[in-house]
């Protein structure tokens, strides 16, 4: 199991599309992903529950990956995150 | 008998069809779904599921290649939310638990849109008519009511409100006109209508509820009558409507190739108003001389970030050169709590026709406006260009605004970019206090255009979004119509020229008015131009200066409107 805190620092923080392209990353591995904010947490792999934690801009949150594949599935969602969902700088 | 209700005439034109209602059409289909055993709801759910997925996949396909990105958008999510896994298993557990597929669907999806539209992020709570919408499809397709048919048409489709997925799958032709309970002017639904020139009537409230499928309607979407079951000599006047109105698009086209001036001379500008690049398409072809409002919050919306300044540049210059010579107008965003866009973190207003909106937000947040100058002014490379702000109520904000053009050409100047150093500088006027102070703002600016729809609604305290005062609304008010005159008057003798962008601009009725008030410019959407250029060319300005005498005598609005429409439909005839 890997965890790792994430700063949203894209404009829109987890909102529609970043959350679309977040749910849909996740959802080419086989690992388990969860993302915990506070006391909430949401199934990483569903929208509605992602979009639901309502994450803006400039929060932190823990991504837990469990599975064969975490490490790739991690990586990748790390990537996604600190490249600011391809925002741009 | 003919039964008569009163809207909004919201997209032009005569529209005759059938009846179809389209609220009632699931809800009776629930209640007769027989169902199954949990496991064969359990399967009939997943392919219904799977069909959904992909009709939203087809329609955002359909949209992306007609160019409509907004729409596009709006499925893509739909789609996204339709395959979320928890979605899903809510809805199966519900099934397992012995309740029919479609009443599990409809309940699980209310659940999540209630979850919705309790949050305060107003982007977060409008994802709740999302939920619904997806939930209501799910249904359709289960019930066997499937894809809303629209079979049997012409069709007059009637509804609360259309939702958005709906709107989009309307085939061209089937649909002959819309009416809609709500008092709504920019739902997405009219924006469809207005696309596809459906006649469309909003604002019947709940007269709606009264009528039945099949019935024969008739629908003015000039007007905002609407005939149920009309008698024969009713069918017959408006046929020769029709006819007439065919005949009359046939010779507008001819005017395309024309200017718009006087018998005697007097020469006035037809520009058009567009909000997107794709626009100019029909613009062009209805004649347009230049754009005179360019509405560039349409690149702001529907999106999680601001337009960069390479975006904004490549959809102006694509506009400039397209306008071959002529002046483009760009209005800096025009964007308030109304509209809220996620990236700009404006709180929920009260009441944001009068909050923190368009030139307010653009000087407090200089790094927009700074972006959308420097665009503004590399597109000017590439054809004459303006620069206009919304929303002006003194000559502080011109000064302001001007500092922040200096800058964006010092900017510009030290990356060695190409820019324009010429570009007119102007402003809407739109509120009462622009209008009044106008002799002042003059000295500010080159140009004016009047924004006659907001101009209106704040000099008359009208929200003409809401049916139950929206017969007040007039841009024929002696009001309104005095304070166009002063405005005209105290630019002219300033010496700048001046338009106007409103929808009175591509009023026909209005261009007597304007002529005679020496109007310079009118810019209006494209399907109007070739009836106000016909207008304008078959009259004199002493005819036109004739008629504003008399019409200054009369102190109401409808009275006005009603000497302006004999008088046009005598030049017309």
């Amino acid at each position: 199991m890997i965890e790792i805190e994430l700063a949203l620092t894209n404009q829109a923080g987890l909102h529609a599309r970043p959350a679309a392209q977040f749910v849909q990353t996740a959802a080419q591995f086989k690992s388990k992903v969860r993302i915990s904010a506070g006391p909430k947490t949401a199934d990483a792999k569903s929208i509605l529950a992602v979009m639901g934690l309502g994450l803006s801009t400039g929060t932190t949150f823990l991504l837990t990956v469990d599975g064969e594949d975490e490490q790739a599935c991690s990586e990748a969602l790390q990537r996604l995150v600190e490249s600011k969902f391809g925002e741009g700088p | 008998m003919t039964r008569q209700l009163e809207g909004l005439g919201v997209v032009p034109g005569i529209g005759l069809g059938f009846l179809k209602v389209l609220t009632t059409d699931l809800t009776h289909a629930v209640h007769r779904y027989a169902a199954g055993s949990p496991a064969d709801e359990a399967s009939k759910f997943t392919n219904a599921l799977l069909a959904a997925i992909e009709e939203i996949h087809q329609l955002a396909v359909q949209a992306q290649a007609a160019g409509q990105n907004d729409l596009a958008e709006i499925m893509e999510a739909h789609k996204a939310i339709a395959a979320d896994p928890e979605l899903a298993a809510n809805i199966s557990e519900k099934i397992a638990q012995g309740v029919a597929a479609p009443q599990a669907v409809l309940a699980a999806t209310e659940e999540y849109a209630a979850v919705f539209s309790a949050m305060d992020d107003p982007y977060l709570k409008e994802r709740a008519a999302d939920l619904r919408d997806i939930g209501r499809r799910i249904a359709r397709i289960l019930t066997g009511a499937g894809a809303i048919d629209f079979g049997g048409g012409p069709l007059i489709l009637c509804a609360d409100e259309i939702e958005p997925s709906v709107a989009a799958a309307m085939p061209a032709g089937q649909v002959a006109g819309i009416l809609l309970g709500q008092g709504s002017q920019t739902s997405h639904t009219i924006i469809i209508a207005k696309a596809q020139g459906i006649p469309t009537v909003s604002g019947l409230g709940t007269e709606l509820e009264t009528l039945a499928d099949g019935q024969q309607v008739l629908v003015d979407g000039y007007s905002g009558q609407v005939y149920i079951n009309p008698d024969q000599s009713l069918l017959e006047a408006y046929q020769n409507k029709l006819a007439s109105e065919q005949e009359q698009l046939k010779q507008n086209s001819l005017l395309a190739e024309l200017s718009a001036i006087t018998k005697d001379g007097q020469r006035i500008q037809l520009a058009a108003n567009i909000g997107r690049p794709a626009d100019m398409d029909n613009a062009l072809k209805q004649g347009c001389e230049g754009v005179g409002l360019f509405r560039s919050e349409f690149l702001y919306m529907g999106r999680d970030t601001a337009p960069s300044e390479e975006e904004q540049f490549a959809a102006y210059r694509e506009v400039v050169e397209r306008c071959k010579g002529a002046l483009c107008i760009i209005r800096t965003m025009d964007i308030g709590g109304d509209k809220p866009l996620p990236y700009l973190n404006i709180p929920a207003e009260e009441n944001p026709f009068l909050g923190f909106r368009a030139i307010r937000i653009s000087l407090q947040r200089p790094e927009l406006l700074l972006t959308q100058f420097k665009a503004i002014l590399r597109a000017g490379v590439y054809g004459p260009v303006a620069i206009m702000l919304p929303m002006v109520i003194n000559g502080q904000e011109i000064v302001q605004a001007r500092k922040y053009l200096r800058q964006a050409m010092t900017e510009l100047e030290q990356r060695g970019a190409a820019f324009a150093r010429q570009v007119q500088f102007g402003i809407m006027i739109e509120t009462p206090a622009a209008a009044v102070l106008a002799p002042v703002l003059a000295e500010e600016c080159d140009f004016f255009s009047i924004g006659t729809n907001d101009l209106v609604q704040y000099t008359l305290a009208v929200d003409r979004g809401n049916s139950a005062v929206s017969p007040l609304y007039s841009h024929f008010h002696p009001a309104v119509v005095s304070l166009i005159g002063n405005v005209i008057q105290a630019a002219h003798s300033r010496g700048i020229w001046v338009g106007m962008c409103g929808e009175m601009a591509g009023d026909p009725l209005a261009a007597p008015l304007l002529t005679a008030m020496e109007i310079d410019e009118l810019s209006m959407s494209a399907p109007a131009i070739p009836r106000v250029k016909g207008v304008i060319r078959k009259m004199t300005v002493s005819d036109a200066r004739n008629i504003l005498a008399e019409v200054c005598a009369l102190h109401d609005a409808e009275a006005i409107r009603l000497r302006l429409s004999d008088f046009v439909q005598e030049l017309e005839a």
